[in-house]
């Protein structure tokens, strides 16, 4: 009994090894092609490994398509959208978790209701109002939508129901200001939910696509997902440099879970298992 | 201590604190969203003046192939990935959480990367991969599997294949975790006393672990309806949403009509319509959501 458990977890293993190799696969393709001529992208046979690595695909997409500014763009507006999301939703998630005031239930009610609007379905007349506002081709245009995340306010919610009662009250027996409170006590106590939900927010916004590629339009005002797509072009696509920016576009997120996996898979469970 | 200025703000904080969230939603998301359903009943092409048509662009809608086959196209594509993706999860996170399996931690990291790298930035190396003349092609031809390369971007099916195929690559590992959440949630006692009343390992996954993830199951599948329907990047970059419309979704028809055919009024039809089929996907959801309390 015991020697089949062993041999079956070897098999196991040995299968969950292929899968991540299966998974691993399109990263792996992706890098190599980074690196290839142009010529090499579809060569029959398929090289695995180029011969020369043509790092100049990478220092080209810096030169000729303003790579700096668009990283510089993507990390101005994922920073900015996840701070301000965050600063929102947890002042909101605060007042509905420890205040009781006239109109909360209804307002609360509203809350839920949005979640039910897809961004998708007020597309063309937010694009309508932009054009009226200036925001076309703007980096606040994307910014400013993200701002609202109802997801964001549950979750802010949940996590501030467990911040005691006492601790608030002895506060305004102090005369601490509610903004005091805020700053002072229960931003600090929020900072797991901040890491947490920070992230999804950051990566979120960093891969973000539809809206970015309606409303950016200058090649120095792009984000990096609409900047790799704006490479594609006609026939003669040059999948090498596509191939470079998506290297450049995934290695702050692979950053991200090597450093902050604890926090992401548990913004996710909590997020969601415990609704 | 208790002046004036102390209980203005007390009484204001609340409001003030949900103040942001409800402007910025009326500004982004409610009035842009009233406005949309108000030019669902005009003829605009972005001109000056929007000509009152009535139910003329939801009579067009209904009878419109196009759309309906963008729905189509969404059912065929969630039936076609979404039994697979939860198999797989299923199967991951078991595995991912018992006792037995090694480098745990490992296999989550690499199975979840898919899910926070770039959507364009993989469906660009899927295009690459699943070329008529790209790397699967080339490998399976070398080894003699096939003799003709396999139409996978060029046939309505196996467009439709690639696209799910993608789909289940970047969405098992997210899946997985939120799987895994619930199976840890799961009391090891039961477990224990299973195997106190000698059931196999395939047995107590049937009758414990199976049960208590109905619900967590269900509501992956509702996330997953409601991931189909507004899906857009991957076919966008993939397939353009052929060939002849085999993945063109609502959102994609969304787009492709505002901005490219410049059709406001109609597109904010298929908005509205649109907005419709999610809401009741998500009443679904909340219902799920509810029920788990």
């Amino acid at each position: 009994m015991r020697k089949q458990h062993k041999t079956l977890s070897i098999v196991v293993l040995l299968v969950f090894l292929l899968l991540a190799a299966v998974f691993m696969f399109p990263f792996i393709w992706m890098l190599s092609s980074s690196l290839k001529d142009k010529s090499e992208i579809f060569a029959n046979p398929p090289i695995w490994i180029p011969d020369t690595f043509h790092w100049e695909n990478f220092t080209q997409l810096f030169t000729e398509r303003h790579f700096g500014n668009v990283i510089v763009n993507s990390l101005f507006t994922a920073v900015t959208g996840t701070v301000g999301a965050l600063f929102f939703c947890s002042l909101a998630g605060f007042a509905f978790a420890k205040y009781n005031f006239r109109g909360k239930r209804l307002l609360f009610g509203l809350v839920l209701a949005s979640l039910m609007i897809p961004m998708e379905s007020s597309m063309v007349p937010l694009f309508i109002i932009y054009r009226d506002l200036g925001l076309i081709d703007h980096l606040w245009g994307v910014i400013l939508p993200r701002l609202t995340s109802a997801f964001g306010i549950f979750y802010m919610r949940q996590y501030c129901m467990s911040v005691e009662n006492e601790l608030l009250e002895a506060a305004r027996m102090d005369g601490c200001s509610e903004n005091r409170i805020y700053f002072r006590i229960v931003a600090p106590i929020l900072i797991p939910a901040f890491a947490s939900l920070g992230i999804i927010f950051f990566v979120e916004e960093w891969n973000n696509f539809l809206w970015p590629s309606v409303i950016l339009r200058s090649e120095d005002k792009l984000t990096i997902a609409v900047a790799i797509r704006s490479l594609q072009s006609g026939v003669r696509t040059p999948y090498n440099l596509i191939m470079s920016g998506s290297v450049i576009s995934i290695l702050p997120m692979l950053a991200v879970i090597f450093i902050f996996q604890k926090q992401i898979f548990a913004g996710l469970t909590e997020g969601t298992v415990k609704g | 201590m208790q002046n004036f200025y102390w209980r203005w703000q007390f009484k204001t904080a609340p409001y003030r604190f949900v103040a942001p969230f409800f402007i910025l939603f009326v500004v982004f998301v409610f009035l842009p969203f009233v406005f949309s359903i108000y030019l669902s009943f005009t003829n605009w092409h972005g001109e000056e003046v929007k000509t009152f048509v009535g139910l003329d662009n939801y009579k067009t809608l209904l009878t419109n192939r196009e759309f309906w086959q963008s729905l189509l196209n969404s059912i065929i594509i969630f039936v076609l990935y979404v039994p697979v993706m939860l198999l797989l999860a299923l199967i991951f996170a078991s595995c991912l959480s018992s006792s037995w399996m090694k480098w745990t931690g490992f296999f989550r990291t690499v199975f979840f990367i898919p899910n926070i790298t770039s959507v364009v930035a993989i469906s660009f190396v899927f295009l690459l991969i699943f070329n008529s003349t790209g790397i699967l092609n080339q490998v399976l031809m070398n080894a003699g599997v096939i003799h003709e390369p396999i139409p996978f971007l060029e046939t309505p099916w196996w467009a439709r294949i690639s696209v799910s195929v993608l789909v289940v690559f970047r969405w098992t590992g997210y899946n997985m975790i939120l799987l895994l959440g619930g199976m840890q949630s799961i009391s090891k006692s039961l477990y224990e006393a299973a195997e106190v009343d000698g059931a196999s390992g395939i047995k107590s996954f049937w009758y414990i672990t199976l049960p208590m993830m109905k619900r967590l199951l269900a509501f992956c599948t509702v996330l997953s309806t409601l991931g189909t329907f507004s899906l857009f990047t991957e076919p966008f970059i993939l397939t353009k949403g052929g060939p002849n419309l085999a993945t063109t979704t609502p959102v994609m028809l969304i787009y492709k009509e505002s901005f490219q055919n410049l059709n406001m009024g109609y597109a904010s039809t298929i908005s509205i319509f649109f907005f419709i089929v999610m809401m009741i996907l998500s009443l679904m959801q909340l219902r799920l959501f509810r029920d788990n309390d």
